[in-house]
């Protein structure tokens, strides 16, 4: 976003990618499962910490053995990365919300942590023209803690399951809405074919392969940043450029790893600290069963969810403060044989009779931003180029252990209410990091002495510095956090190019 | 060698060298311009070695589907002693017999895949599956007085179905006995449904084979693996 913006505001951009260009007719190719080095089974020991990972997808994430992280024993921390052009936009499930001022503004209403520097109203024209690129399809629910946004409307009549959800919530004063995702174009909703063809197009782009940057150097008369360093990926020769002013979006914690082996714009002494993310895992499966027995059809069961928080808005929760929200699914496949405690004749009976009736229910809850969560460089550890790793350090608290309870609970009393059976229940989060919505560690603020960045995501310390990735994020709340990514660094774009243009950065 | 004597050295290479280039001249077999063709005639073949990569450009893929080991040749087990992969074997007839036209888990291979992919699984895993198995055929011994392969299919479920749960992806069981009995079952589950023989049924039965995707290859990969450090 940060590439578009400049260039076509009239700024010549050099972009520095720690990975190659895919090119998916090359790269890929279908094949069946038996037909590969371990029959769909994801090779043992690698990436352990990718649970999204399989033997078909596998050579698309970060080699943990080439570019390691650690962490505390018994506190593992699952970081999912992907370096190629287009980053983790290649692979998103495209959930496209807005945060709201519940979480814009959470410690004016709770008293935890800190309020972001700004507001919806703020961001909200940025929201807008990001969900027109990226052609975002929803329903107006007119909801606070859901806002609504320059949709493509989404006006398809609700299956018939999911009403029977919807009236079960209605009922408990829980609004099961239309989920909301990014449609993109032809299939694709990526920065490479909605954000770099624009940039590409000014001529005023230029973009660098598999160079990884190692460090940012600062002058010593100006003290603005004014060299970055970086080694070939595939040669290991070392080089450097220098550049006017730095822009990182290397994925919110390779940003922090680079400043921080910098050691650069860390006055507050806050850098790394407040990591945050999203809890998944904890959820349920249910059948309908009046979908079973080959009786299913798509007016019954296709067709999903999503409710949006709905905890701490007008009553308080018990032993927990923010929110969760809940994605629901339903389809008219087959059914996860782990559903069932069966097997041989017995399990298929079960697998006949059941296929087509699943509806299943998973949590997307907010982790509270504790100072003690943080990043920092191992120095003992360095990765393929010799740069120093991270070490992670970050756990569930009780806050988010007992939101996972309650939204299966939760979750379970409205299906229950539907008429549907449950068949499976899980109530422990994955770990910290599984959601890949990694987030804070360079927090923004209005005081120097408490953050990393300004309100444009711009570096305190150094005004020729921003970071336009998740780094920037002050509390996390349960959005898919890419909407909110994308409009914070197309207003610090903007606001990036007008400092140019006055001559103040 | 001193400076001196290097100089020189350099000097009389250089001298050779030229004077190999003047001897090259008055010898020249491979002109630089090819001779004059007469019209009508091909062109001569041009004199010196053949391209290493000639021809490449032009070939076409050969029209041929390779053939995967495990459709002729028999997998050599040998993580599983002989008494574990006994007890596998029956395991695996015991959760997924053939059904129907449907190869069952033995027929698609499915406890010496396991073999191989155990095999090299970390150290967690595959201490999950030598005790569970010993596990197994311990408790067969221990309440029917026989080996777990040697068991019947309700001296079987006797022992299997205590520890059958239900349980979401990533999410395992993990107490005692119902990890092993869980995992096993799914992964003996995968190995059979990801099989070639699995896939030929679901084609004769006029269905979409499973297990198909998009496969990645390594994108432009790091050639100096070789340096990544040990750990």
């Amino acid at each position: 976003m940060a590439a578009k913006i400049l260039t076509e505001k009239g700024i010549s951009c050099l972009m520095l990618n720690a990975g190659p260009i895919a090119e998916v007719h090359k790269d890929t190719d279908v094949r069946q499962a038996y037909t590969l080095p371990y029959r769909g089974f994801k090779q043992p020991g690698r990436l352990p910490h990718v649970f999204q990972s399989n033997e078909f997808n596998a050579n698309t994430w970060v080699d943990e053995k080439e570019v390691p992280y650690t962490y505390r024993p018994g506190d593992p921390y699952n970081w999912v990365r992907v370096r190629l052009f287009g980053g983790r936009s290649l692979f998103w499930s495209r959930q496209s919300f807005r945060l709201s001022d519940y979480e814009f503004k959470a410690k004016s209403r709770d008293g935890f942590g800190e309020d972001w520097p700004l507001s919806l109203a703020d961001l909200a024209p940025y929201y807008s023209r990001v969900e027109a690129i990226f052609r975002v399809t929803g329903h107006m629910d007119g909801l606070a803690q859901y806002p609504d946004g320059n949709f493509i409307p989404d006006d398809s009549p609700w299956c018939g399951c999911m009403q029977r959800f919807r009236t079960a919530g209605a009922q408990r004063g829980i609004a099961v809405c239309k989920p909301r995702a990014a449609l993109g174009v032809d299939g694709l909703a990526s920065s490479i074919n909605l954000l770099l063809p624009d940039a590409l197009a000014t001529g005023k782009l230029q973009a660098i392969p598999n160079v990884v940057v190692r460090e940012l150097r600062a002058d010593r008369k100006t003290g603005l940043v004014s060299e970055a360093y970086f080694v070939d990926r595939l040669t290991r020769r070392e080089m450097s450029v220098k550049a006017r002013v730095v822009v990182l979006a290397a994925g919110t914690l390779e940003s922090t790893r680079l400043l921080l082996n910098s050691k650069l714009a860390n006055s507050s002494g806050v850098m790394g600290h407040y990591l945050i993310d999203q809890v998944y895992g904890a959820g349920l499966v249910c059948s309908v069963p009046e979908a079973r027995d080959g009786k299913t059809s798509r007016e019954l069961m296709e067709g999903s969810a999503l409710i949006p928080r709905f905890r701490n808005i007008n009553t308080k929760a018990k032993n927990f403060i923010r929110g969760y929200a809940l994605n629901c699914y339903s389809g008219t496949h087959a059914m996860d044989p782990r559903n069932f405690k069966a097997y041989g004749r017995e399990l298929k009976e079960k697998l006949d009779s059941y296929s087509g009736s699943g509806f299943s229910v998973g949590i997307m809850g907010e982790v509270l931003a504790h100072y003690e969560h943080h990043v920092s460089i191992d120095k003992t550890t360095v990765d393929a180029w010799n740069i120093p790793v991270l070490h992670v350090d970050t756990r569930y608290t009780d806050n988010e252990f007992n939101m996972a309870r309650d939204a299966v609970d939760t979750a379970s009393e409205l299906a229950e209410a539907a008429g549907f059976e449950i068949l499976a229940k899980n109530y422990d989060p994955n770990p910290p990091g599984y959601s890949i919505h990694e987030l804070g560690t360079c927090r923004m603020g209005n005081d120097a002495k408490s953050s990393v960045l300004n309100p444009w995501c711009q570096s305190h310390d150094i005004r020729n510095l921003f970071v336009v990735d998740g780094a920037s994020f002050v509390s996390c709340g349960w959005q898919n956090p890419t909407m909110t990514i994308l409009a914070l660094a197309m207003r610090a774009s903007e606001h990036l190019a007008e400092e140019m243009r006055m001559g103040n950065v | 060698m001193r400076r001196r004597d290097f100089v020189k050295a350099l000097v009389a290479t250089t001298v050779s060298a030229r004077a190999m280039v003047g001897q090259t001249a008055a010898t020249q077999v491979a002109p630089s311009a090819p001779p004059p063709t007469p019209p009508g005639a091909a062109p001569a073949p041009a004199p010196g070695p053949v391209p290493w990569m000639r021809g490449l450009m032009e070939v076409k893929p050969l029209r041929m589907t390779p053939l995967l080991p495990d459709a002729v040749a028999e997998t050599t087990t040998y993580f599983f002693n002989d008494r574990q992969m006994a007890t596998l074997r029956q395991l695996c007839e015991i959760l997924l017999p053939p059904m129907g036209d449907y190869p069952g888990a033995l027929d698609a291979g499915a406890p010496e895949f396991l073999d191989f992919l155990i095999s090299v699984s970390p150290p967690d895993r595959q201490r999950m599956y030598e005790s569970g198995l010993d596990w197994l055929d311990a408790e067969a011994r221990s309440k029917f007085g026989m080996a777990f392969d040697a068991a019947n299919a309700a001296q079987a479920d006797a022992l299997i179905r205590p520890w059958l749960r239900t349980w979401m992806p990533d999410h395992p069981p993990t107490e005692a006995h119902a990890d092993f009995i869980n995992v096993a079952h799914s992964d003996i589950r995968t190995a059979t449904i990801n099989s070639e023989e699995w896939s030929r049924a679901e084609v004769r039965a006029g269905e979409e084979p499973p297990g198909r995707g998009l496969y990645w290859y390594p994108v432009d990969p790091d050639i100096n693996r070789r340096f990544l450090p040990r750990r």
